[in-house]
């Protein structure tokens, strides 16, 4: 948010709602209504006073009704923008009653009651609908009793009484009596998968089963002595990268019990108020009512309340579920019904957070071809540094804050606290620092004082640092000479009790930053030329659409592919679900475009070496050596080959399902296997996958795979069993093609790790297949004429093996790439200029690799539109002079910043490639001759500080 | 905001021994969580100074030892929980070099209780002033670090 909110090319507009679109893609003309705030956005320094003399309180929002605030707030402790707003509501100003607090409390004269909103009008070039969900209000299920039960929860307010931030401090508390729960209950899909007359949606929430696995770890933590934690469920959906890890590291909880099974409902003990559930366990079949401390309900997710409204002014549908309809022709699920209106995340469907964030970065790419790009700022001309080579100058600012600073610690003292140390100059305080006006008056004390070091003491580097760095750079100060001070968050508002201790905590910390001061150094951000072109590796569905989306935005895209032709998995496939599009069609639609376009594509072409670093890349192919400023690795994935599990190799009629959609890829009307119909076909599910000894992940895929499949011979006839652990249908419509299914007759029978199903057959042949029926403890047999394996996905082990030893992109447990971050950096890699897509980093379906080529693209093109790439200059350096080569810092680095090198005088020395170094500092801990200096954070800075400190202490 | 109620300490050595205690905190999350507590208003002990460092695999056994040669009477580390480290695994270097710190820390005949190595993420406010209370008070109990003089002079 922070990030957003201080980007110079985002202008965020909180509190505001889009009332008209007119116009067309690359040119919308857009109407957007800024309601009335009542506070000055610009003048608000979001310092809370008016909330501390708000006389009124009402429930928090934003703790579910479980905490309160004031009238006036700021929505949570770190909304952006941080200015606070008045509830009119609940204001007590009104016609007939003033109160003026607020107004009476702000310094800085914000609040403004006659405030009455104002429409803007903006010219835009596309849309992006990233409007999110609801939560299902779990109150409509009468007979969970939610609003009427005191201890039935729902997941968001246990979330919030998790939260060490929360209404509780992260204690786990009953709301009954406050006591801690030893008992606690959750119940999955509440308002999910809802069947017949039931209130409800139909589809898989897809959220709600990892975010019960993470509260019942999180349950362990905060309360040690809870005695039992069960979760009543259907099928524990656990399909995402490292999700099933996870949730077999639930299952290590001696604690925790998962049962299967929907309680039908639940009543309160009137005395001591524990919920009573009652609920038929799937497993035994046996009906029990189980008495706990606390029931949590875990809500599913809706369609936004406020979609219609927006569907209409944008002119684009909904679909059945009230979510953005997606245009399905291009088997992306990025692309509305209007041109240039794209979507991303919950408003088109429930999405996790790595999905969304991918899906964000991919909406962006598609709405770069309608948006006009801003002129590259050109810095202005050379401006005259001031020379920091003399004896320190250091000049002190203290900021008041308005009262937040001022009013704990006493700043008369702190002023000639600061003028006693040496080197100081000039120590001056203001009433707002960060305001214009307080920076300007820094900027003319530097000149008239002739300061080279200047001192902050305000609030957090973490937010105002690089105001007060740009404020320094414009007047020529280096601004890496500038140093802050936090007196406001880590000081006064934490210690406003003891102000006497606070003040004497401040003096400390400015005497700390000031001889920190002493030996900052000068830095000097370099920029280093970006080529600008890009290669993508490999030519399946992800590596096409990075191709395509990277081309239109006019860069030069190499794509290359190991295999004779373009296409990659596709090929393969003949149906694409959910929309049953024709596999071929959506690859023969993206061949011919990769064809028409300026998209250098060459097939049979491997990778030899990549040297360099990001905006400089050196590749080698078998093909030729190009020079590219970023490289996409979508290589993808490859489906598991079994062994001989269930018989595979062994009866020929024990198949996969890509054999399966190979043979379904031939047959027209009715399905032919071998020339003959089958009567009889039996699925089984996680065939290598979910197994820590072969592929410890969920591959994701093969549920909605087989239900497809299944579908397929149903309707032609065939009898068709599904032996699994637990569907995972998510993603879109895999659940409402789940219950056709099962309405079409498809029997799902569940297995467990205990007792796999087993396979018998003789003279090649599968004859039977053996399962133990869970509910009826019996062993069930099933004469067939095929069975169908459901083969996860695997690494593509050579490729993989390969590219990580060229670009050192790490790999997890199961083999496939590491992201940067699992949920908010899904196509970046720890090597900057390095990205992935689709299948490459954990197995994933058509549709999200779409959304991951795209997200790839647009991540690219973030790098590679401009001609240069700046260089953050506090990395880590070598003082050649002191090293020894021992290398260790070689090893420890995730970056590979550092290297070996031969010297001109032979002496072998590590050498640190500034590109690469991200300056975490940990290899100048490292080092065992003090050789590699961390800047900016110096052995001799933070000893400075220290000495500081303690000086007379010892 | 609520205020965390302070806990009576049991033991008290000396009356008026303020103990000097330095905690270096990343960055990324142990800096933001103490910038967190601020915006929540969380209350606690102010008899410590933060040192911030990008990572807390930047903590040297030297830093550590600094301290303590100068007379802190206690150090804290505080990183990002294992999994949420800004560089990957800073944090797991960090208990490496804890390690080692502790080691020296005992050769040097100095109670191994006077340095502590946390994790505590942004959004942790209130966790970030429980443990700088529990440290404080850990501290206080054992007492001036036998290389503070100043306080051994007082004494």
């Amino acid at each position: 948010m922070l990030d957003a909110g201080r980007h110079p090319n985002i202008e965020v507009l909180t509190n505001s709602e889009l009332i008209e679109l007119g116009g067309s893609a690359g040119n919308f003309r857009a109407k957007v209504w800024r309601r009335p705030r009542y506070v000055n956005e610009e003048l608000c320094t979001g310092c809370g006073q008016c909330a501390e003399d708000c006389p009124v309180v009402v429930p928090n929002e934003f703790e579910v009704g479980m905490g309160a605030r004031k009238a006036i707030y700021s929505p949570f402790a770190q909304a952006v923008p941080n200015t606070y707003i008045i509830d009119r509501e609940n204001c007590l100003n009104s016609d007939f009653l003033v109160c003026n607090n607020c107004q009476k409390s702000c310094d800085r004269d914000a609040i403004n009651y006659d405030d009455s909103g104002k429409v803007v009008d903006i010219n835009v070039g596309a849309v992006i609908v990233a409007t999110g969900f609801d939560v299902y209000d779990a109150s409509a299920i009468p007979s969970y009793g939610y609003g009427l039960y005191h201890n039935v929860l729902t997941n968001m307010e246990l979330e919030r009484v998790l939260n060490a931030t929360g209404p509780t401090q992260g204690h786990i508390v009953r709301p009954s009596d406050h006591k801690v729960p030893r008992k606690i209950a959750f119940i999955q899909c509440v308002g999910s998968r809802g069947e017949g007359k039931e209130a409800g949606c139909q589809y898989c929430s897809r959220f709600c089963c990892m975010n019960t696995v993470k509260d019942c770890l999180l349950i362990k933590q905060h309360a040690p002595d809870i005695e039992e934690v069960l979760v009543f469920y259907i099928d524990i959906r656990a399909a995402g990268k490292g999700f099933e890890d996870f949730y077999r590291r639930s299952q290590e909880m001696p604690e925790l019990k998962y049962i299967r099974g929907r309680p039908s409902k639940i009543l309160e003990d009137p005395e001591t108020h524990d919920p009573i559930i009652f609920v038929e366990d799937g497993e035994t079949g046996k009906v029990s009512r189980i008495k706990v401390d606390m029931a949590v309900l875990a809500s599913g997710a809706v369609s936004a309340e406020s979609n219609s409204r927006l569907a209409d002014v944008l002119g684009i549908e909904l679909d059945e579920n009230g979510f953005f309809e997606i245009d399905t022709k291009y088997g992306s699920p990025l692309h509305t019904l209007r041109e240039g209106v794209y979507v991303c995340g919950c408003a088109a469907g429930v999405n996790d957070i790595s999905d969304s964030v991918a899906q964000g970065s991919g909406a962006a790419a598609e709405a770069e071809r309608f948006a006009t790009r801003l002129p590259e700022e050109k810095e202005p001309k050379e401006k005259k540094e001031i020379d920091t080579s003399g004896p320190p100058r250091v000049g002190v600012f203290l900021c008041h804050c308005g009262i937040n600073i001022a009013g704990v610690l006493d700043i008369e003292a702190l002023k000639e606290h600061a003028k006693s140390i040496p080197n100081v100059v000039h120590v001056e305080d203001n009433l707002f620092l960060c305001s214009d006006e307080g920076q300007r008056m820094v900027q003319e004390r530097i000149s008239e004082h002739k300061l080279n070091r200047v001192v902050a003491a305000a609030c957090t580097p973490r937010t105002h640092e690089p105001i007060f760095r740009e404020s320094c750079d414009q007047v020529g100060l280096n601004p890496y000479l500038f140093e802050m001070v936090n007196v406001r968050d880590q000081c006064s508002w934490v210690h406003t009790t003891t102000p006497d201790k606070a003040t004497a905590k401040a003096k400390d910390l400015i005497k700390m930053g000031v001889a920190r001061s002493k030996h900052l150094q000068p830095l000097y951000k370099n920029s280093i030329p970006v080529n600008q072109s890009v290669l993508v590796i490999g030519g399946g569905v992800a590596g096409m659409c990075a191709a395509l989306e990277l081309e239109a935005q006019g860069l030069k895209v190499y794509l290359i592919e190991k295999e004779g032709r373009l296409g990659g998995i596709l090929n393969d496939l003949t149906r694409v679900y959910p929309a049953n599009l024709s596999a071929f069609e959506l690859s023969r639609a993206l061949m011919e475009k990769v064809e028409a376009s300026r998209i250098e594509a060459t097939a049979s072409t491997e990778i030899n070496s990549i040297r360099g670093f990001v905006g400089n890349f050196d590749v080698a192919t078998t093909n030729g050596n190009l020079k590219v400023g970023a490289i996409v690795i979508a290589t993808g994935a490859h489906i598991y080959k079994p062994g001989d599990e269930f018989g595979y190799g062994q009866f020929d009629n024990v198949i996969t399902n890509q054999e399966l959609e190979n043979i379904l890829h031939d047959s027209r009307d009715k399905i032919k296997i071998k020339g003959e119909t089958p009567e009889t076909v039996v699925f089984v599910q996680c065939v290598g996958s979910r197994d820590p000894e072969k592929n410890s992940g969920c591959s994701r895929y093969c549920c909605p795979t087989t239900i497809k499949q299944a579908i397929r011979l149903r309707e032609s006839g065939v009898n068709v069993a599904v032996l699994h652990r637990d569907m995972r249908t998510v993603g879109a419509q895999a659940e409402e093609q789940y219950r056709r299914a099962r309405e079409l007759g498809v029997k799902f029978i569940r297995y467990n790790d205990e007792r796999l199903p087993e396979v018998f057959g003789d003279g090649g042949r599968a004859r039977t297949v053996e399962i133990l029926e869970l509910a009826l403890q019996r062993i069930l047999q099933v004469d067939v004429d095929y069975v169908v394996l459901a083969a996860g996905m695997v690494p593509n082990e050579a490729t993989t093996a390969k590219l990580h030893d060229i670009l050192k992109v790490p790999r997890d447990a199961d083999g496939f790439f590491m992201e940067r971050h699992a949920k908010l950096g899904p196509v970046e890699t720890t090597i900057e200029g390095v990205f992935v897509a689709g299948c490459v980093s954990g197995p994933k379906d058509i549709a999200d690799s779409i959304a991951q080529g795209s997200a790839a693209a647009a991540k690219v093109a973030s790098i590679i539109c401009k001609e240069t790439v700046e260089l953050e200059p506090t990395t880590c350096t070598v003082d050649q002079s002191l090293c020894r080569a021992c290398g260790q810092c070689v090893e420890i680095c995730e970056y590979h910043g550092p290297s070996l090198v031969e010297l001109a005088d032979g002496r072998r020395a590590a050498k640190i490639n500034q590109a690469l170094c991200k300056g975490c500092g940990t290899c100048a801990s490292w080092c065992p001759t003090g050789a590699i200096v961390a800047l900016h954070f110096t052995d001799e800075q933070i000893d400075s500080m220290m000495e500081a400190l303690l000086a007379g202490v010892v | 905001m609520a205020q965390r109620t302070t806990r009576t300490k049991k033991k008290k050595p000396q009356a008026e021994f303020v103990p000097n205690i330095v905690a270096f905190a990343c960055n990324w999350c142990s800096y933001a969580g103490a910038d967190t507590a601020g915006v929540n208003r969380v209350q606690y002990s102010p008899n410590f100074r933060v040192i911030r460092t990008m990572c807390s695999g930047r903590v040297s056994p030297g830093f550590v030892l600094k301290a303590l040669k100068l007379g802190a009477d206690g150090v804290l580390v505080s990183g990002c929980h294992f999994g949420d480290c800004h560089y990957i695994f800073g944090n797991y270097k960090a208990v490496d070099q804890f390690e080692k710190t502790k080691a020296l820390v005992k050769t040097l005949g100095l109670d191994e209780k006077r340095i502590r190595l946390e994790w505590v993420s942004a959004a942790e406010g209130a966790r970030w002033g429980q443990v700088i209370d529990e440290f404080v008070e850990q501290i206080t109990a054992l007492g001036p670090s036998p290389l503070n003089h100043k306080q051994k002079a007082k004494k």
